[in-house]
């Protein structure tokens, strides 16, 4: 007809202000948490798209992908279902062995239910991390961790990395829950291999498990009562071995009226089934009418107790279950959704763990981020962990041949056009290239200019002069093979300035050069070694 | 339960055999063969009815025998799970008793006994109700359920039960005069 597809739907419409609440509000309380992009950064909802349960439709029709999260089908009904079996079923799990019963000093029943719900809120975490959040001994963490495991819960993945894996991860899950780029820390390298053991939510098998659970519990009851079809089994108690009835026939004895077990010849017994064994009072009618009236009230509080599990089954039964990989691929992929590019970093060096043998995205720790254009930008400085301030001029004697360096490294100002786009050009090059030759003339050049500027510029810039001493000096200097002492500012001006009027031979400059570039080399520190 | 069924079978006959009378030889070794066997998948085989067909035998090499592939039908008995049958008692034990029903062995348990039976030891060990009035001993006739199975290569076994409706006793030993 025409008609826009929400103009026929037969929802309310929704006043705008409302809808722009509603959503991310709604988002919230299901995260349960700030959520990870506030509301600037994607469009409000128009007031007819609305959905009418809050726990169907991903968030993700909100936000178009710059919320980790968001890319998830929507968690939080499963994450209360699990925290809802947890405390149906996990509630008086020990921690301890059972051959510890320390039950005076308070044991530690119910942690396994704390553990579950640590692990709703942080997809693939480190175990060593669990321990620490929670305060547990990582013994017991891991003992629970195992039960789970065997309960098909949750799944686990052992692996041997170093500390930069480990940092790794922890990049990556700071993207999960933040959205935001993580500092790495420099630590020293280890090239130790430590297993380190990763735990996440299996949702998908969680739910089978509880339905399969419930269904069991449901149907022993069941049997129990109607007390049909059910196979006896017989237990030897010496030797504890199991028979079932159709091995009667091989256990029936002729001198005895019991069944013989095949191994030791001891007496059988019959495995009744617990649930209805409890009491056999006076008469057997009593007893029978007892147990039947035992099961049925069991049932019935079985019904009536799991019923808001039930029910969250039944809400999330339909929903697809958010699905988290391995850990190999949620780590990439929540190393590939940092807002601001760490991309880069990422791609460039993605290689260079070959060392270590694992394949792992390389999170950049040395950083060799080289800025054209010289604005003076620190970015990649925090990154690199060994400073927050401005790239330093490289004293000559650090300069190799190839190097590339900022221009602040060669002690350029970022007016000096010409050196600027001499050193771009440079920099284009791949960092073997060795042109001596004309790397020389161009710093030539630059100093010339730099020692104009300097007549003309007031003291202000005194230190940015004298750092435009072309630091090439250092690698001419390199080539001369002088060694040459540090001198002060003044008097290194002052010589320079002498020097300046008369001479033109290049070693005679070098002397200059040399002199003028040493004390220069002091004031920034950042030395940015690239890989030549 | 009871099928007629086709089956197929190898038969191997001896040279001293090979005469006019080749075929009837060959029908009577398998019905001796055959017929009160059991096998797994198809149950006991309780008569051989008729021979279909007799293929061409191929004389084996090293030795004379030929072997020949022969077609067969028979009756066969193969008890399923939840199938209704009548059993004679055959031993009464305080763990349960076993019956039989044909061929097969059944096993009954005490505890898919109906409650209101308990055992009596004695010359005779037999089950009883409480007033006397339903007796389970050696040679009863006693319908029970199959409840489950269980298939060797050559064998079944089963349970039973008669604690459902309609299952129990159906005729005293010596009691029908």
């Amino acid at each position: 007809m025409g008609f826009p597809r929400h103009m026929t739907t037969r929802q309310p419409r929704v006043p705008l202000h409302l809808s722009l609440v509603r959503p991310i509000r709604r988002r919230w309380r299901r995260l349960g948490r700030r959520p990870a992009c506030d509301a600037t950064r994607h469009p409000p909802r128009p007031p007819y798209a609305l959905s009418g349960n809050r726990n169907s439709g991903s968030p993700s029709s909100q936000c178009a992908g710059c919320c980790v999260m968001a890319l998830q089908p929507s968690i939080e009904p499963f994450n209360r279902l699990v925290r809802l079996a947890a405390r149906a079923f996990y509630d008086d799990v020990s921690m301890k062995g059972d051959n510890q019963p320390k039950t005076s000093r308070g044991d530690n029943r119910g942690m396994a239910v704390v553990v579950l719900d640590a692990l709703t809120r942080r997809p693939w975490v480190r175990e060593e991390d669990l321990a620490k959040a929670l305060k547990l001994h990582s013994k017991q963490l891991r003992r629970i961790l195992r039960f789970f495991e065997e309960e098909k819960l949750v799944t686990r993945d052992h692996r041997k990395e170093n500390a930069k894996g480990t940092k790794q991860h922890n990049t990556a899950a700071a993207a999960a829950s933040d959205g935001q780029p993580v500092t790495n820390k420099e630590g020293e390298e280890k090239v130790k291999m430590h297993t380190h053991s990763y735990c996440c939510l299996d949702y998908a098998q969680i739910c089978d498990v509880v339905r399969y659970r419930i269904h069991r519990m449901k149907k022993k009851l069941k049997d129990e009562l109607d007390s049909r079809n059910t196979i006896q089994h017989y237990i030897c108690p010496s030797c504890n071995k199991r028979y079932s009835a159709f091995d009667a026939l091989q256990l029936v004895s002729f001198t005895d009226e019991y069944f013989h077990c095949e191994i030791c010849n001891g007496e059988l017994v019959a495995e009744s089934d617990k649930l209805a064994s409890e009491e056999m009072g006076d008469g057997d009618d009593n007893a029978r009418k007892r147990r039947r009236e035992k099961l049925k009230d069991m049932q019935q509080r079985i019904e009536e107790q799991l019923k808001p599990l039930v029910a969250q089954l039944d809400r999330v039964k339909n929903l697809p279950a958010p699905e988290f990989g391995s850990l190999q691929t949620w780590e990439r992929a929540n190393i590939g959704a940092f807002p601001n590019g760490d991309l880069g970093a990422a791609d460039s060096s993605r290689n260079s763990q070959g060392q270590y043998g694992t394949p792992m995205p390389y999170m950049g720790e040395t950083k060799v981020e080289v800025e054209m254009l010289g604005d003076g930008v620190k970015e990649e400085g925090a990154e690199s962990g060994k400073n927050g301030s401005e790239l330093k001029v490289l004293p000559p004697w650090m300069i190799k041949d190839g190097m590339n360096l900022t221009k602040e490294q060669r002690g350029e100002t970022s007016k000096a056009s010409q050196f600027g786009e001499n050193s771009e050009v440079k920099d284009d090059k791949k960092q073997d290239s060795k042109d001596d030759q004309s790397i020389q003339e161009e710093y030539i050049k630059a100093y010339y200019e730099a020692l104009k500027k300097k007549h003309d510029e007031a003291s202000n810039n005194k230190v940015k002069t004298e750092v435009d001493i072309p630091v090439s000096d250092s690698q001419s200097e390199r080539q001369v093979g002088k060694k040459y002492k540090r001198e002060d500012d003044d008097e290194g001006i002052e010589w320079e300035e002498q020097q300046h009027t008369g001479n033109s031979t290049e070693t005679y400059k070098l002397a200059d050069l040399n002199a003028e570039a040493q004390e220069s080399g002091d004031d920034e520190d950042d030395n940015e070694w690239e890989d030549g | 339960m009871f099928f007629h069924i086709v089956l197929e079978r190898n038969m191997q006959l001896h040279p001293r055999h090979f005469g006019p009378h080749l075929r009837d030889k060959l029908v009577s070794k398998l019905i001796k063969d055959v017929e009160g066997t059991c096998s797994g998948r198809h149950g006991f085989v309780v008569a051989i009815t008729g021979v279909e067909d007799v293929g061409k035998g191929l004389i084996r090499e090293g030795t004379g025998f030929v072997t020949f592939p022969v077609k067969y039908q028979c009756v066969v008995f193969r008890p399923f799970k939840g199938e209704i049958l009548e059993a004679v008692v055959t031993m009464v034990n305080k763990m349960g008793f076993f019956a039989e029903a044909g061929p097969v062995q059944i096993f009954v348990s005490n505890h898919l006994i109906p409650d209101d039976m308990e055992f009596q030891s004695g010359d005779v060990p037999n089950y009883t109700t409480s007033d006397g009035s339903v007796k389970i001993q050696k040679e009863s006739e006693v319908r029970l359920k199959i409840i489950g199975t269980r298939v060797d290569a050559t064998e079944i076994f089963c349970i039973g039960t008669i604690k459902d409706d309609f299952l129990g006793v159906i005729s005293d030993p010596g009691a029908a005069v």
